[in-house]
Formats: C-alpha cells, structure tokens, sequence
C-alpha cells in the first residue's frame, strides 16, 4: 500500500468521526477481507458474518480514539476483528478453529519447492496439518497474517498486540521447524 | 496440547458468500443505537456519582449537628451542675 493511498484513507476517517456515513467507503472495501479473515478462524459464514458487523459496529463506536501511527487503517480493522474472535472463543471456551484452503497451502508449498522436488501427496498434508495443529496458537496466528493474508511484521506487531521482533522471531521459529520436518524453503520475508 | 483445531478446506470459500452479510445501514444503526445506550449510562452515572457526593453532604452535615447538640447539651448539663452545687 502505497502511503498516497494511506493518507487518503486517514482522510476518510478523520470525515469518517464527523460523519460516521462517510465510512461506507472503508466498509466496501474492507468488508471482504475482515469477513473471510474472521471465517478462516471460525469455519462458520453466520458466525463470520456477525463477528465482522460487530467488528464494523466497534470500529464506528472507537473511531474517535483512533491514533494514526503511520500504518494502513486495516491494521487496526484486523486488531478489532482479532478481539472479536478471541472474545467468541472465550464465551463460547471452544477450541479456536484455522480453517485453511487446500489450494492456499498448495501454493505456499509450490513457491516454496518450485524444482518439484518434494512429492506433496496426501500423507504429507496429513502431516503439515497435524504439524500446525502441534504448533503453539500464537504462532500459528503471526504465520496466517504472514503468508495468508499478506501482512508486514509491522502490521502483525500491531494487530496481535506484540513486538515487530516478537513477530518476526516466531515466524522464523516456525518456518525453521518447517524447513526441518518438511524440507521446505518458505522464504522469512517473502 | 494444543488449543486450536486445523480444518482444511477442499473448496474455495464460496464468492458470494459475504455479500449475505454487508449491510452498511444496518452497521450505522446499530451503531446509532449502541452510542445512545452509551450516552444513557454516562448520564445515570453521573446521577448516580452526583447523587452518592450529595448524600455524604447530607450525612456528614447530620453528624456534625448532631455532635454540636450533644455538646451544647454537656455545657448546658455542667452549667446546672455548678448552679446546684453554688447553691448547697
């Protein structure tokens, strides 16, 4: 993201605390995002779609104790959306669900292996999932902003509530126990 | 033990599936509703502090009229005491 677009953003939202209509705009263009961000830790569209306009319906009743720190206004759209997952989780006290797509995986694995050396059969899937299932939920957190929705250690710092060396230290914990197991070559900074 | 549970998903999410759930004027409703709620309870408790300080006013100035009479009373008592005793 460019910071042209970061500070046309910033301008929405600073019309956005005078009138909240103004941020119809960010809800277009991040409703999407939140939506498929909350559903892959839900693996539920209903509880999806409730935790992301509850997650809009607090960004509105908190925008006026927003703080620009330079970052894109999604850091904080996510950081909101984290909290309203990890508030369903603690009413509810279930088990936090990852819901990963298969092909988003295959991709990872394909940029990852691009000789084709590895034969990716089921039974290595079978070991990647018991592999994250295994992995602390903290750090499966930061690998999912990482490599599924794209984010920087910036960003993840800021919306897992944590150091930018905190971030970086646990993705790279977990892509050397991956480069261990599964002779992958995911790249830390990719 | 792990606190989380991988699920993976053969499909792709589905391409319509959040275009069910976007509704802006909803959100602003909602929205609505929550700050007018929010702004019902500061002003109950702001009654409800304003209405705790007034109360100790009221208890403290009762004590201390309280404690002036049981003072004035005492004087007075003393007063008739050297007034009987001057007498004998």
């Amino acid at each position: 993201m460019t910071e042209e677009e970061i500070r046309k953003e910033n301008e929405i939202v600073e019309l956005s605390r005078r009138d909240p209509r103004a941020f119809a705009a960010l809800y277009e263009k991040y409703f999407d995002r939140i939506y498929y961000y909350i559903l892959r830790q839900t693996d539920d569209e209903d509880t999806a779609g409730d935790l992301c306009s509850q997650t809009f319906v607090n960004v509105l009743n908190h925008l006026s104790t927003y703080e620009f720190r330079g970052l894109p206004f999604s850091a904080w759209l996510y950081k909101i959306a984290s909290n309203e997952v990890n508030k369903f989780y603690r009413k509810k006290k279930g088990t936090m669900i990852f819901s990963i797509e298969e092909k988003k995986v295959r991709e990872l694995v394909e940029r990852s292996d691009p000789d084709g050396q590895g034969t990716w059969d089921e039974e290595i899937m079978q070991r990647l999932l018991h592999y994250l299932k295994d992995l602390p939920t903290d750090l499966l957190q930061v690998l999912e902003l990482r490599f599924f929705e794209d984010k920087d250690f910036k960003e993840i710092a800021f919306i897992l509530d944590m150091t930018e060396s905190g971030a970086k230290m646990r993705t790279y914990r977990a892509l050397d126990k991956l480069r261990k197991n599964f002779n992958l070559k995911v790249k830390y900074d990719e | 033990m792990s606190k989380h549970d991988i699920r993976l998903r053969r499909q792709k999410f589905m391409a319509r599936g959040p275009d069910r759930f976007r509704d802006y004027s909803a959100v602003l409703e909602r929205h609505g509703k929550e700050m007018r709620i929010k702004k019902v309870v500061r002003v109950f408790t702001y009654l409800f502090i304003i209405l705790i300080i007034v109360m100790m006013i009221v208890i403290v100035v009762r004590v201390e009229k309280k404690v002036e009479k049981k003072k004035s009373s005492s004087a007075f008592f003393q007063d008739d005491k050297k007034l009987v005793e001057v007498s004998v």
